[in-house]
């Protein structure tokens, strides 16, 4: 039970990350390398501001925290897109591979100025763990936990809704299906993968939030966690914001039950991996991709 | 095809480039490499009596990297303080440290460019992996090594002139496991299987467990470098142990007792080793684990040596040194010593011969230095002798 | 440089693929030659010793990625593979035996090359089903699950590592450009004979080659297994430089580090590769001893904006423009007062440089038709201008709203 509830968390946490890789990846067809460090700023943002808030500003925890959490969310969206518009849009139209290479480059780029600016040794802080435990029965569960998976089930249906119901949304589509004929619709295409890039950093910093608990902030904090953001969107089939849920959360319960048990703790990234190489070979596009029809 | 031939031609051109650079390093051999940019502080004054160079790596960049900062920065304390009161009879000593990642690849380069760059003596590398392939190099030109906290068995094992300052993994697990075996019922094992700091303190634990014939007393759980962020499914699976023995870094402590608090195990205690040093920064005040470790430095101390170079540590740094600070600082105090000890009077010697000269000096089994982190002895194999203390945080 | 081949490969272009060969040899003499005068630094020997594997596992990469056109990042799982099992041999060979040290790593080396052959054939299996991100994902599980097994293995050392013997400073980089020069040898030989034009007509297009009769199967196990030799190969001459094999070393960092040497020399470009790895590892070396102390993160954003920088100049489609008024051609041009040649400077670049990967190949496959390429159907000299045209209308909606 706990630890269904704990891989349910770790799995929400990685299902918003790879919302991001999806999303970026479907819209703008490159994989966004630098994706997991977002993650990372928007945790030492939130650390900063927190200890800001309360300690020059002396407001109260849970006011400190809200105004720390929401300006976070702020600076990693306008990160988001500028990162887009500085080091992917000037690519667009050209391999997918140099994007992926200058995705590479800014993801070195901010985890050196991060340590630059923050220095490697890691910080800590705590925010949703203050709220201790829940008494459920026999089990106790962290609230921090309950939190991250309620508000993960959140922001996966808004953001479902968000793309089925409004012009935006439907937009963008248009454009992850052909970019030419969205454009000539009238789709203004550079807006909608700027947007794209938005959501997926915010999302990204609901994700460091829920990370907090449970992890410290250090430099390399999204690297891990944004490879294994990556291998879940791909095994739910990359560009499927279902998929990417589904992945996310198979491999986030696969593993806490890993760690949990002595023969398989120290394989437990052997496994995770070999879990992917197996429903790739079994369904080589994914759990929920797509399948694409090559035209001849 | 014209753009992957404009960027030969511009590779070429910087190729042209390197290569320049490359072979005016090679012929500029002779003349002691490339200027070095000082770490940290103040430059040593020109001195008559030459400058003896002292090389090491360690990790300033990565994961790792707040262990070699703090290394550098106490050996660089240490020598400033050393060449301001007028270094080795008029000889200034000058630290040169490179960045390793923590990765061997990288502390074999540096290495070999320390050696070019005319290393005399080494405090070697900060950290165990980097500490083997940069010793494995020193061996072969007879460099003297003293590392601070390369604490893996074997590095010692690798030649004569390989000295270090720390304990070894394997004699902390035994005295860990003494220590524990003694007070708990069921005590609860994490480790981590990717680092050989880990992995050497859980192996020396479990071999002085089964010599006490408690090899049912404890419950293991591992992680590795891929898989340390998130301590939950450990500390759950522990959570009927009587105390956590964490044979790690306080990074990764950190978020074990973070672990605990949110498991609600607020009164779990956790035990660990020198690693665990540093770990007070880390926790807030929604942890209240009993937590205790076994270190060398003891920063509250009240030895006058230990207060001064607390002090001053935190005003030229701005934060409270760690084991690893004090660890850098008495190895530059050591060398020091042990080269006044061997008489060393010209700055000019060969790395081989000053080498030998403080290797004899150690090696004799009658030199013992007082430093911060205690009364040290070495044996002719290159392993410490000195008192561990073991601290409570509340 | 060597590009010229790709046009007209069996024409007069063949010499050129000794230019190659040349510049290696003569800058490997002139090494030995500075080495035996004036006397290169240990870190210079060192360097150059890296230098070299990191070439050859940059030409074995781009075997897979520029000429077979699947994106992988696990190579340095093979290397992995090859350095652990190769420098194991090694060991037991140097206690058992009194081979002389040169013949021990040479059965190293082989040793290690047939094992990480045999991962590379299981690895080549998936990327008979998988495409694009998906092989490219699989790869890199590929790689962390090596690393993951290693780890784990105490006759390796576990954790902390295997000690192996450090060859002879003085020799090993020679013995390594030796090796390099074998392995483009073999590299530059299969991409010109029939097998290798059968892989780049599966690059291109790989259903209009298997309706050709190409054994796509074979091929592509082909290309993964030579690439997986190679790695292996430079695992072990990685082993003789370090002396100390850990796990953590081949981390998929490693592996992207190894796919920018190939993207930043162009891909299904062997001297591109080679020029690109040169200079990734000697900048890293020299970063890292140029810039120490408190000032370490520096480097890596250093390194981070010129990457960056580079492959944006290189690859942008709103510099074509400015690229083309640099281009050597051009200048040449403009000094000789000649109008370029049109027929050489028409450009198709921003097609080619769609092909190499299959991320896109469902919309490449719809019209590829281009000119003036190596194994193409079409002769240079025919005219496909309309469909260029299509082909823009296709491709480059947004770019060209750009450019405008």
């Amino acid at each position: 039970m706990v630890i269904a509830i704990d891989g349910l968390s770790l799995g929400a946490i990685y299902a918003l990350i790879a919302l991001g890789y999806t999303m970026v990846y479907g819209i703008a067809k490159m994989l966004n390398f630098a994706h997991g460090d977002v993650i990372m700023v928007g945790a030492y943002m939130i650390y900063t501001l927190c200890s800001l808030t309360w300690t020059v500003g002396s407001l109260p925890i849970w006011a400190g925290a809200l105004i720390a959490f929401v300006v976070s969310v702020v600076v990693c969206t306008l990160l988001g897109m500028f990162n887009e518009k500085v080091a992917y849009k000037p690519l667009r139209g050209a391999s997918p591979l140099a994007a992926l290479i200058t995705a590479i480059g800014v993801s070195y780029l901010l985890q050196g100025v991060a340590q630059l600016i923050w220095g490697a040794e890691q910080r800590s802080i705590s925010i949703l763990d203050r709220l201790g435990t829940a008494k459920l029965g026999a089990y106790s569960i962290r609230w921090s936990s309950i939190i991250t998976v309620v508000c993960g089930a959140i922001l996966m249906t808004a953001l479902t809704l968000f793309v089925k119901k409004t012009r935006t949304g439907r937009a963008m589509l248009a454009v992850s299906e052909d970019k030419g004929a969205a454009q000539m619709m009238g789709i203004n295409v550079n807006k909608i993968v700027s947007i794209t890039f938005a959501i997926g950093s915010g999302l990204a910093t609901f994700a460091a939030l829920f990370y907090l608990p449970t992890t410290a902030i250090s430099p390399t904090l999204g690297s891990m966690p944004g490879i294994k953001a990556f291998a879940a969107a791909v095994i739910g089939g990359i560009g499927s914001i279902p998929g990417a849920v589904l992945g996310g959360i198979l491999l986030g319960v696969v593993e806490v039950v890993c760690n949990s048990f002595e023969a398989t703790a120290s394989y437990t990234t052997a496994i995770e991996f070999a879990l992917l190489i197996i429903i790739l070979l079994v369904r080589p596009i994914g759990l929920l991709g797509k399948k694409r029809r090559v035209k001849v | 095809m014209k753009r992957t031939k404009l960027l030969s031609a511009i590779f070429a051109i910087v190729m042209v480039v390197a290569m320049f650079a490359l072979t005016a390093c090679g012929g500029g051999n002779g003349g002691g490499g490339d200027v070095e940019p000082a770490g940290s502080g103040s430059a040593p004054a020109p001195a008559a009596g030459g400058t003896i160079v002292i090389g090491a790596t360690g990790p300033l960049t990565g994961d790792a990297s707040s262990y070699g900062i703090s290394v550098n920065q106490g050996a660089q304390m240490a020598v400033d303080e050393i060449n301001a009161a007028g270094g080795l009879n008029g000889i200034m000593l000058e630290l040169k440290m490179k960045d390793d990642k923590a990765a061997a690849t990288d502390a074999a380069s540096a290495y070999d460019q320390l050696y070019d760059d005319g290393m005399q003596v080494s405090m070697g590398s900060v950290t165990s992996g980097a500490c083997d392939a940069f010793a494995q190099r020193a061996v072969a030109d007879g460099l003297f090594v003293l590392t601070p906290s390369a604490s893996q068995q074997s590095i010692i094992e690798q030649g004569d002139t390989i000295f270090r300052l720390c304990f070894s993994d394997p004699e902390q697990g035994a005295l860990a496991a003494r220590d524990l075996a003694g007070k708990y019922e069921k005590i609860g094992v994490i480790y981590d299987t990717s680092d050989t700091y880990s992995t050497g303190l859980y192996e020396g634990f479990v071999a002085q467990m089964e010599e006490l014939g408690k090899a049912d007393a404890y419950t293991t759980r591992t992680f590795d470098q891929d898989n340390k962020k998130d301590f939950s499914a450990q500390v759950e699976a522990l959570k009927d142990c009587d105390v956590i023995f964490c044979p790690f870094y306080y990074t990764e402590a950190s978020l074990v007792c973070k672990a605990c608090t949110n498991k609600g195990l607020t009164d779990m205690p956790i035990y660990g080793c020198d690693g665990l040093d540093g770990l007070a920064a880390l926790l807030d005040d929604t942890i209240k684990n009993p937590i205790t470790y076994i270190t060398p430095l003891d920063v509250t101390s009240t030895d006058a040596k230990v207060a001064k170079f607390v002090e001053d540590y935190s005003a030229r740094f701005g934060a409270t040194p760690d084991q690893f600070a004090a660890d850098g600082y008495d190895v530059i105090y050591v060398i020091f010593e042990a080269l006044k000890a061997a008489g060393v009077d010209n700055a000019d010697m060969s790395s081989a011969d000053m080498s030998a000269a403080v290797t004899q000096v150690l090696a004799g089994g009658s030199f013992s230095y007082a430093g911060i982190t205690g009364q040290m002895q070495w044996t002719a194999e290159g392993a410490c002798d000195k008192i561990l203390n073991v601290v409570q945080l509340q | 440089m060597g590009e010229a081949k790709k046009k007209k490969p069996l024409a007069n272009g063949s010499w050129k693929n000794y230019i190659t060969y040349i510049v290696i040899v003569a800058f490997l003499i002139i090494m030995i030659i500075l080495n035996l005068t004036v006397g290169l630094g240990r870190g210079d020997k060192s360097t150059l010793a890296r230098i070299a594997f990191s070439c050859i596992l940059a030409v074995s990469l781009n075997l897979v990625v520029g000429f077979l056109g699947e994106l992988s990042l696990g190579h340095a799982g093979f290397m992995c593979v090859g350095a652990y099992l190769g420098c194991y041999t090694a060991n037991i060979l140097r206690g058992a035996t009194a081979l002389p040290d040169l013949v021990t790593v040479i059965i190293a080396m082989i040793i290690a090359g047939i094992v990480a052959a045999i991962f590379g054939f299981i690895i080549g299996l998936p990327a008979l089903r998988l495409r694009g991100d998906y092989l490219a994902i699989a790869t890199l599980a590929f790689g962390e699950i090596v690393r993951c097994v290693f780890k784990n293995l105490k006759v390796f050392g576990g954790a902390k590592g295997m000690s192996t013997k450090i060859y002879n400073n003085d020799t090993l980089f020679i013995l390594a450009f030796i090796i390099l020069l074998i392995v483009v040898f073999c590299c530059q030989n299969l991409i010109n004979s029939k097998h290798g034009r059968a892989v780049i007509a599966i690059r291109d297009n790989e259903i209009a080659a298997k309706a050709m009769g190409v054994n796509v199967t074979f091929y592509k196990l082909l290309i993964f297994i030579v690439a997986a030799f190679f790695a292996g190969v430079a695992g072990v001459l990685y082993g003789s430089t370090i002396g100390t094999i850990r796990q953590e070393t081949f981390s998929f960092n490693y592996s992207i580090e190894i796919l920018v040497m190939v993207v930043l020399g162009g891909m299904g470009s062997i001297n591109g590769s080679l020029i690109a790895a040169t200079i990734i590892t000697y900048l890293n070396i020299l970063l890292q001893n140029q810039i120490s102390g408190a000032l370490a993160p520096v480097k890596n954003i250093v390194y981070a904006l010129i990457l960056i920088v580079i492959v944006i100049f290189s690859n942008a489609p709103a510099l074509k423009g400015f690229r083309e008024s640099i281009a050597p051609k051009a200048l040449l041009a403009k000094l000789s007062k000649k109008k370029p040649d049109a027929g050489d400077i028409r450009s198709d670049e921003a097609k080619w440089d769609r092909i190499p990967t299959k991320i896109h190949i469902d919309e490449v496959l719809s019209a590829d038709t281009r000119k003036g390429y190596a194994n193409d159907p079409v002769p240079p000299g025919e005219d496909v201008v309309p469909m260029e045209a299509t082909k823009d209308e296709l491709y480059q909606p947004t770019n060209r709203k750009e450019e405008n």
